[in-house]
């Protein structure tokens, strides 16, 4: 029989939701939140509404030339990312790091990498190469390097190192170990972060484009500011399909791996 | 296809008062002086954790002595060197129990791993092996009789057939000596004598020094020229198949011996080198 179960720990339970409320009433008067206010506004937001709708159609073939930016960028981003995420990635597992000095640098890096947001990378590059695909495409690379990273070096980790040590036994260098004898073990788990980076890619490519940097966010922006607000409509709606249809696919093929 | 001579090198290896104390304390070998002439075929028999891995792993350097030396064709092994190391690896085959492929790939590109030290390492990592390197490949899988699985996925084949793959990477690398830790430990018994009398016939064809870790003793017996015998890390044993008694093996594992010590299969009795 099963023993009675235990009684659950009120006070600690109390205590948590008792935390979380009184955190999130704090933040909200922290940003000047008020619900009168928040009222007072529907007004307006509700004739925002009116202006946006119907989504201008006619605005549709304009859109295909930034859409496809919008994708070529995620593109860049992640292949070259995804390359550029193998060698960080090796140096920062444990088990294959050449030497302690190199893990702890490359851990570090890779680090650094994850704490700064992409719209902190466009910034950069936008500073460095101008405003546009470039920058953007370029800071999706990083982007792409910080998410993957971490995820393979995990993954790497875990794999068994009894394929490596025979690598080594039969005479191989270093890189052929990484290649022969720890790469194709995290082979699956590869491809599928780097299809989840591609999908996370498509989101922040449109999301960069409103910094200036190409694509279909740019559109969007330049819209907004012409309050053109049926063609902003036009283009949320085509950004939500895309995307949609996007990781639809991606997601088939993570689940066909697995 | 030519007969190409799978070795050129002599494998003798030499032990001179060597020992291994794990950094956990745990003695893995000690005062070992043992001499295996070119050509032998060694067997290495001890209860679990009495050192035959360890003893193994010493010749390639996948273990390094913390006393003594170990002598590979004269010359004394370095592991801090890793250009000896990978000169001498070159030259050592070696075969797991677990078989330890690359699952994904075929059988052809698991043998060529055999190769690696062979060819500039820029052409193993592009896939661009040499014709001549791809032949003693083709040879080797030859000479494990399965030619016709170069193509298949290395994760589509049986145990016994990985094996073979685990045979014929050591092959190619046209090693002076084979060293086999517990090969047939996840094998059937059926499997298990086929992948022995390979090991064998390799051992006679080509002349290449061979010491296989081995827990069954009826194996032991029957396959093996030489057994060595270890307990604690040291030799309690060195002499010829024909005369080990079972008071012998007694000694060597410090207990009686049960059934789990033998394969039982018998029904596989059979010639070396008929297994083509
Ligand atoms: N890397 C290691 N670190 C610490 N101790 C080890 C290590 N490898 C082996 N040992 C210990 O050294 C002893 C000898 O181990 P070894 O693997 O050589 O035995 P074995 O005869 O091959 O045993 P088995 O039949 O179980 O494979 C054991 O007590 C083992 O626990
Ligand atoms: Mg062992």
């Amino acid at each position: 029989m099963i023993p009675a179960r235990p009684s659950p720990n009120w006070p600690l339970w109390i205590g948590v939701v008792g935390f979380l409320a009184a955190m999130t009433v704090w933040s909200a008067y922290g940003i000047g939140f008020s619900a009168s206010e928040l009222a007072c506004n529907i007004a307006g937001g509700t004739r925002l509404l009116e202006e946006s709708w119907p989504p201008d159609f006619g605005f549709l073939p304009r859109l295909a030339g930034p859409m496809m930016e919008t994708v070529y960028i995620a593109i860049i981003g992640t292949v070259v990312g995804g390359i550029l995420a193998i060698p960080v990635a090796v140096l920062a597992a444990r088990n294959l790091t050449p030497n302690r000095p190199t893990w702890f640098v490359d851990r570090n890096f890779m680090n650094i990498l994850r704490t700064l947001p992409d719209l902190f990378w466009a910034m950069l590059f936008a500073t460095a190469v101008g405003f546009g695909p470039v920058a953007g495409a370029l800071a999706l690379t990083v982007f792409t390097v910080a998410v993957i990273s971490k995820l393979y070096s995990e993954s790497l980790e875990s794999i068994d190192m009894g394929l490596p040590e025979a690598i080594r036994a039969a005479g191989g260098n270093w890189l052929q170990m990484i290649q022969f004898g720890a790469l194709p073990q995290a082979m699956q788990q590869y491809v599928s972060y780097a299809l989840y980076a591609f999908e996370l890619n498509i989101r922040a490519s449109v999301v960069l484009g409103l910094v200036g940097a190409g694509g279909i966010g740019m559109i969007l922006e330049t819209q907004r500011a012409n309050f053109e607000y049926e063609r902003v409509t036009m283009i949320i709606l085509a950004v939500l399909v895309a995307v949609l249809i996007i990781e639809e696919i991606s997601e088939s093929i993570r689940k066909r791996l697995t | 296809m030519s007969e190409r001579p799978m070795t050129s090198r002599s494998g003798a290896i030499r032990f001179h008062d060597a020992g291994i104390v794990y950094p956990n304390g745990v003695v893995g070998m000690k005062d070992l002086d043992l001499e295996i002439q070119p050509g032998e075929f060694v067997v290495i028999v001890g209860s679990s954790g009495a050192g035959k891995s360890t003893l193994l792993r010493a010749i390639n350097g996948l273990n390094t002595l913390t006393s003594g030396r170990v002598e590979i064709n004269g010359e004394a092994l370095n592991t801090g060197s890793t250009r000896q190391l990978r000169r001498v690896r070159k030259n050592i085959g070696m075969i797991f129990q677990d078989f330890r492929l690359v699952k994904r790939l075929s059988v052809m590109s698991n043998v060529l791993i055999g190769r690696l030290a062979h060819v500039p390492a820029w052409r193993s990592m592009l896939g661009l092996w040499p014709r001549e390197d791809r032949e003693i490949a083709a040879d080797a899988l030859k000479r494990v009789g399965i030619t016709d699985k170069a193509w298949v996925k290395a994760s589509q084949l049986s145990g016994g057939q990985q094996q073979r793959v685990g045979i014929a990477r050591a092959l190619a690398q046209q090693p002076a000596i084979i060293l086999a830790d517990e090969p047939v430990a996840s094998l059937d018994p059926v499997t298990t004598h086929q992948i022995m009398r390979d090991l064998v016939r390799i051992n006679r064809e080509l002349g290449i020094t061979t010491l296989v870790n081995l827990h069954f003793l009826d194996l032991a017996r029957e396959y093996g020229d030489r057994i060595i015998g270890l307990r604690f890390g040291e030799l309690v044993y060195d002499g010829s198949a024909r005369t080990v008694t079972d008071e012998d093996f007694r000694d060597i594992y410090g207990r009686d011996l049960t059934a789990d010590d033998v394969v039982e299969d018998e029904a596989v009795e059979g010639g070396e080198g008929g297994g083509e």
